[in-house]
């Protein structure tokens, strides 16, 4: 053998010099993977690795999580407060008090002017659950709006409204351990391998031990649809129509549970004689597959001794999107396919702590669950929070996504902004451009100063981002994790919990209030606010958490100390009746489809690389170079009809404007759609049309109708797309 | 040694199984017997003397590749980058695709590919420094960037694009199969990152668990017969029996019968354009250095055989002044080719270690020759110029002597032209690997010596007798040219795929510089033939003709060639999107992965 030089130099291979180890949660998506970040003897962040020991991720981290510890030094980060008198003048710093004053200012003097719900709340999915729930305090004690929500309702809205309604509460019933119980599973929407691949690894994992039916239900050829053993290409919007269908064959074929629908739901008969009218035939040319695979996959699903059904996006962002998750949800009821191991409505979620704002941050409620419509929940949290009852509204304000049509009609004239890119991420951004600037006040809080929504902001306050603070993260499967701080926050920026302590404080109403400082009193405040609740978190404690490396509520120290894998594992379920319903789900399709104008459907989707608009990852080289500039996927047969070429410029057009984007040739994707990332500015969402679902108000992404065309003038394209590149 | 938690999962840790005693190729697994002389030594990782524990240390380890499963997560590439401290326009693993199929029977493969550590490592034989290594330690094949000086040669004869040129840093580095790891029994960090079952890492020839191939192809891998890669795959589902690209290679993989799959060009496109301007390259330092090269040397032969064949204008004494700067010019231009080509390595300061690897490296060979050459025609120069320095001799000795290096030079300069064709002929670079390359090469060092032979002593005396010697030395030249691009056309478009990819791009992307040049080469056959009756001026017209050819030829040399190599993804690893985001400036932003050009 050939072995080159006899006498070797000593091998030199890259030593961060880390002397210790931190532990965290990650801050991208809801997986909720446990992660360690190492700090070298200076103190700085220099590593990021899964930890070995953890429930969830078992030592695996996707490629966002690998580099998470660069987010601390990432550019754009926002160093001062920052003000300026009109949106057109330049910034200029401010001390915290200036700002602060300014902000709480503002909001006393468009309140007193126009109402107290003329000063509208868009928070987020990011922060700490004792953020969320001080926010909440905040909001709903002290400012007093109405008109406060978060920007889950763009992703998990619809499945938060579905829950309720079948199951009379939020809260994922099922958990990752399910894949090692299943005997099927059948994910709607849902792209594991791009969206939540530590999650696929969990499932990809259990099915090498043990084989069980994929289906997967995706007009794309994702991965996972790659992977699948059977992969509906359904048209898109037609879930229902589907789950329908399904249920049609279950019941008219017999395979339902009829044992279990007896003795746990409601309303069997109405939603009985609904399905009647969906036999397969009458479905396939809506779904566009053929019957046979409909009454085949109900038939594997029905018969599955266990199954279980995952959702993501392609079912939450519909104008159907709550029916949808209602539809899955019968499904499993029907089947006896809840509160059993492998047998679970799991709705894959999407941001980091979005459980953790609809547990706490009473953006729908109040905290824990409770309902601004009981007059025993606003008792209790007046009585805990020390405020007067009549204070909280009896009934839920507007949803995000009305928000901003209450703003351009004049009936909100001041917004403050929480972690969260309305500018990028909602449909249509020439109309959210117009609405914002509407605005009498518009304040962002963000770790990112050169977050595209500043462009309208009068006040940009900067926040500490992930582990320059310190708290919990609720996951898909309910787990409560820990971050614990491991970097001091950047420049002047501070802990989102601190500034909402310090603006609180500014306000009288808040003196006679506990704020408590650090997270870990907040988070007693939760321990005894849900202490006894579906969602009981009074068994743990920081350092338990950190311990079991998390924790799934409901979680106390008489019956369950160690938490709880699934809900409703008795058959026990939320509505007044202890019985969950089975509605019927009359289908109609409202959606802007295809026509000879609009040829295209314009379907949109995340890519692994990306995490929501990028004002993280499009600053970390080695995660933003896997699409560094937007991108399309459409057939190679559409595109040379069109005369575009791979790799060209194309203009993507609809009726709320247009977009430049890179033609992929793909053909992952049918000849009348395209596929396009929703993470870039200033593209996807010029186009789209968000119809809203009417139970959940989450807007429908995936399903509206574009034109593509080709440009002569590429280099004026390529300058374009250039120019709109800030990050 | 490298930490290894309390909770490391059971899936980090490399298999102890039994294996074979010999690899498919007859090679043994077991890197070296007991009792060798290379057993027990520390690999003295980060000055740590310590020796793994590992019970397989001398056993040859590999990469194992499930296609069926690969997601083109990132993780494996982002965990190699992140634990290596990678830039981002830098990565020893890298993921790619290729697709296939109609909507919505349609399957993509990813391929995730880093270093195969091969039986037969061309990177090491063919680094003139003597950077690499294969230690019998895991059969891991190491770089050592502190040794390296950044020439490139290990990027061009690598079929997986393993080694990394570093624009920046101006030197090479690579996969180090993360040794640290693997003295403590871990997988690599790509491997423990996978997310999908797709890579995985053990002794060579042993399946991993749960899988059932040890193939050594899959659609998009080039041939391994070139080196004999370490690494194993599995590819059970049936793919399509075309498989694209979605890179701007125009090259598919077509299944055979025989089930594998063979590459092809992919475009039938037909325009043909100039793009003059995308001839310059980072190569543009050796399209000099080797036509300079070629044409002093054919210059030097000229002059000193004419000179001993009896010609009279190339007599010393015939022109004295003239001979004298002529060879002193010939000195001139050669030193500052060499310059050129120095300056062309990322660390020109150590250019010195171009003669490490003699034994192996056709870069040594090539250097050295052009070494010997250059001092030869130097210590001619010398005595032919200046007698007198050596007046103490006597004058018998120092012609002699001369002589003496005179013929030395003319015995290196070919040889070193020999070395430095060989340098190309390198099988994971079908375009180049052909004698075409030996044919342009000799094709130059004849017509470009002729016409500056011409040009100076024609000028001088217009001898019939030099003028048709020298005709005939530029036809000779021009017509081996014409036969070897001849054939080299007629053998590309016969090729693999990879051939008839740079056949491609030659006749549409460059086309018009393509028919250019070989319109030129006509004229110059032509002209040249003519020299007789056209006189001086016949050659003027031809150097005209020629030396703008020539240029465009060797430029044409460099930037046709197309890699057997692995297939990128639609951004990263696309040549076409590299050029674009330096073309457009999205470049300039780091994060865009894409280093600026640097001219």
């Amino acid at each position: 053998m050939l072995f080159g030089r006899a006498k070797k130099n000593p091998i030199k291979i890259a030593d961060k010099g880390v002397v210790e180890w931190k532990y965290t949660t990650c801050g991208y998506c809801s997986t909720g993977c446990s992660i360690e970040v190492g700090v070298n003897e200076d103190g700085v962040a220099v590593s990021s690795r899964g930890i070995g020991g953890a429930h969830v991720n078992q030592g695996k981290l996707c490629l966002k999580g690998i580099f998470e510890h660069e987010l601390f030094k990432s550019s754009g980060r926002g160093s001062h407060p920052m003000v300026r008198a009109k949106r057109f003048l330049p910034w200029h710093a401010v001390s915290w008090d200036e700002a602060l004053d300014k902000v709480s200012g503002e909001i006393k003097r468009i309140q007193s002017t126009y109402g107290r719900d003329a000063f509208a709340i868009v928070s987020t999915g990011q922060i700490m659950t004792e953020e969320f729930y001080t926010l909440g305090k905040l909001a709903r004690g002290v400012i007093g709006t109405n008109n406060y929500d978060g920007n889950t309702t763009l992703c998990m809205s619809s499945a938060v409204s579905g829950y309720k309604r079948s199951f009379g509460s939020d809260g994922p019933p099922g958990c990752y351990d399910d894949f090692s119980h299943t005997e099927c599973l059948m994910a709607f929407g849902s792209n594991l391998p791009e969206q939540h691949p530590v999650i696929y690894w969990r499932l990809k994992t259990a099915l090498e031990q043990r084989k069980f039916p994929v289906i997967v239900v995706d007009p794309r050829v994702t991965m996972f649809a790659q992977m699948a053993d059977v992969h509906l290409a359904i048209q898109p919007g037609t879930d229902v129509v589907l789950l329908n269908a399904m249920a049609h064959v279950i019941l008219k074929e017999g395979l339902h549970d009829q044992a279990y629908i007896d003795a746990h739901c409601s309303d069997f008969e109405t939603f009985r004689a609904l399905v009647e009218q969906y036999d397969p035939d009458t479905a396939a040319p809506i779904c566009g597959i053929d019957a046979d695979t409909i009454r085949n996959v109900a038939r594997t699903y029905a018969k599955a001794g266990a199954a279980m059904s995952i959702w993501t996006m392609g079912i939450n962002q519909s104008t159907h999107g709550s029916d949808g998750v209602v539809g899955i949800n019968n499904l499993n009821l029907i089947t006896g396919n809840i509160g059993k191991p492998g047998g679970t409505s799991l709705s894959i979620t999407g941001q980091s702590n979005a459980m953790g704002t609809r547990e706490w941050s009473s953006a729908s409620g109040l905290p824990g669950y409770r309902a601004l419509e009981k007059e025993k929940d606003r008792e209790e949290i007046a009585k805990y929070w020390n405020i007067d009852p009549e204070f909280l509204p009896k009934k839920r304000g507007l949803f995000q996504t009305d928000i901003f049509p209450a703003i351009e009609t004049g009936q909100i004239k001041g917004l403050w902004i929480v972690a969260t890119n309305p500018m990028t991420s909602m449909a249509n951004t020439s109309r959210i451009r117009k609405i914002l600037e509407k605005l009498d006040f518009l304040v962002v809080q963000d770790a990112y100063q050169d977050v595209e929504t500043t462009q309208y902001a009068d006040v940009y306050l900067p926040a500490a981002i992930w582990a320059e603070k310190e708290g919990c993260f609720t996951n898909t499967e309910r787990r409560v994790n820990l971050t614990r701080n491991a970097q001091t926050p950047y420049a002047e920026s501070k802990p989102d919990l601190w500034i909402f302590t310090q603006l609180a404080k500014r306000f009288e109403q808040a003196k006679n209030m506990k704020w408590p400082e650090k997270a870990e009193g907040v988070f007693d405040e939760l321990r005894e606010l849900s202490k006894g609740r579906f969602l009981d978190y009074s068994g743990m404690s920081y350092d338990k958490i950190e311990q079991n490396r998390g924790i799934q509520w409901p979680c106390n120290a008489e019956t369950a100390p160690d938490g709880s894998p699934r809900l409703y594992v008795d058959g026990v379920f939320n509505h007044e009746d202890g019985r969950a319903k089975l509605i019927p789900l009359p289908f109609v399709d409202n959606n802007e489809r295809p026509d000879g104008e609009f040829p295209f459907w314009l379907n949109t989707g995340r890519v692994v690389e990306h995490f929501h608009t990028r004002t993280r990852t499009g600053k970390i080289g080695n995660l933003n170079k896997f699409s560094p500039t937007p991108y399309m996927e459409i057939n190679p047969d559409a595109g040379a009809r069109l005369g575009i070429r791979h790799g060209e410029y194309v203009r993507v057009t609809s009726r709320r404007g247009d977009a430049v984007v890179m033609a992929q040739f793909t053909q992952r994707v049918p000849p009348n759609m395209v596929f396009i990332p929703f993470h870039f500015h200033d593209c996807v969402n010029r186009l789209t049309l968000g119809l809203l679902d009417p139970h959940s108000r989450q807007p429908a992404y995936k399903q509206s109708a574009c034109r593509v065309e080709r440009i002569e003038e590429q280099s004026a394209a390529a300058r374009r797309n250039h120019d709109a590149r800030a990050f | 040694m490298f930490p290894v938690r309390s909770d490391e999962p059971r899936y980090t840790r490399i298999p102890d199984v039994p294996h074979p005693e010999a690899n498919r190729y007859g090679r043994s697994i077991e890197t070296v017997p007991e009792g060798h002389a290379l057993r027990g030594a520390s690999l003295n990782i980060n000055g740590d003397a310590g020796v793994g524990g590992n019970p397989n240390r001398y056993k040859q380890h590999g990469f194992y590749f499930n296609a069926d499963n690969c997601i083109a997560c990132h993780a494996c590439e982002s965990a190699c980058s992140e634990k290596n401290d990678m830039p981002p326009h830098l990565a020893f693993r890298s993921v790619g695709y290729v697709e296939g199929g109609t909507y919505p029977d349609f399957r993509r493969v990813n391929i995730s590919m880093a270093c195969n550590h091969c039986d037969n490592p061309v990177c090491l034989k063919g680094c003139p420094t003597r950077a690499y290594t294969k230690f019998a330690e895991y059969g891991a094949v190491l770089q050592d960037p502190d040794i390296c000086f950044g020439c490139g040669y290990c990027t061009w004869v690598c079929p997986y694009n393993a080694p990394q040129l570093d624009p920046v840093k101006g030197q090479v580095s690579k996969c180090n199969m993360c040794v640290d790891r693997l003295e403590v029994g871990l997988k690599p960090a790509c491997a423990s990152a996978c997310l999908a079952g797709a890579l995985d890492f053990g002794i060579i020839e042993t399946t991993p668990e749960n899988r059932e191939q040890l193939e050594t192809r899959i659609p998009g891998f080039p041939t391994p017969e070139i080196t004999q890669p370490n690494v194993r795959f599995q590819q059970t589902r049936s793919l399509p029996s075309e498989m694209g690209r979605t890179d701007v290679m125009p090259i598919k993989y077509v299944k055979q019968d025989d089930g594998s799959y063979r590459s092809e060009l992919s475009k039938a496109e037909k325009a043909r354009h100039w793009n003059l301007a995308k001839l310059r390259s980072r190569e543009d330092p050796l399209v000099i250095f080797t036509l300079v090269t070629q044409a002093v040397v054919g210059a030097f032969l000229a002059l000193f055989l004419g000179g001993l064949l009896g010609v009279e204008a190339l007599q010393p004494e015939r022109h004295p002044v003239a001979h004298a700067l002529f060879l002193v010019a010939l000195l001139g231009v050669e030193t500052f080719a060499l310059a050129l080509s120095t300056l062309h390595l990322g660390k020109p300061h150590r250019f010195y270690r171009a003669f490490n690897n003699l034994r192996y490296s056709p870069v040594s060979r090539e250097v050295a020759g052009v070494a010997v050459f250059y001092n030869a025609l130097g210590a001619y120069t010398v005595f032919t110029v200046l007698p007198g320095l050596f007046g103490w001799l006597p004058a018998a000795w120092v012609q002699n002597t001369g002589l003496l290096f005179g013929g030395a030079a003319c015995v290196a300069g070919p040889a070193a032209i020999w070395f430095m064709h060989r340098i190309y002929r390198i099988p994971a670079r079908p375009f180049w690997n052909h004698w075409q390359v030996l044919a342009s090469f000799f094709g130059s060092v004849l017509s470009l010596g002729a016409i500056v032979v011409a040009l100076v002593f024609g000028s001088l005396s217009g001898d019939a007798v030099l003028l048709r010697g020298l005709a005939a030395m530029a036809v000779a030249g021009l017509v081996l040219e014409a036969a070897g691009l001849y054939c080299h056309a007629r053998d590309l478009r016969a090729g693999v795929g990879e051939a008839q990819a740079a056949h491609h791009l030659q006749i549409t992307v460059y086309g018009e510089a393509y028919l250019a040049r070989n319109l030129l080469l006509g004229a110059g056959v032509l002209l040249a033939l003519g020299t007789p009756w056209l006189g001086l001026p016949g050659w003027w017209a031809l150097a005209l003709v020629w030396l703008p050819a020539s240029a465009i030829g060797r430029a044409l040399f460099y930037v046709l060639v197309i890699p057997t190599t692995m297939p990128g993804a639609f951004f990263w690893r696309n040549r076409g999107f590299q050029e674009h985001a330096r073309a457009t400036g999205l470049a300039e932003m780091p994060q865009v992965g894409v280093v600026p050009d640097a001219h």
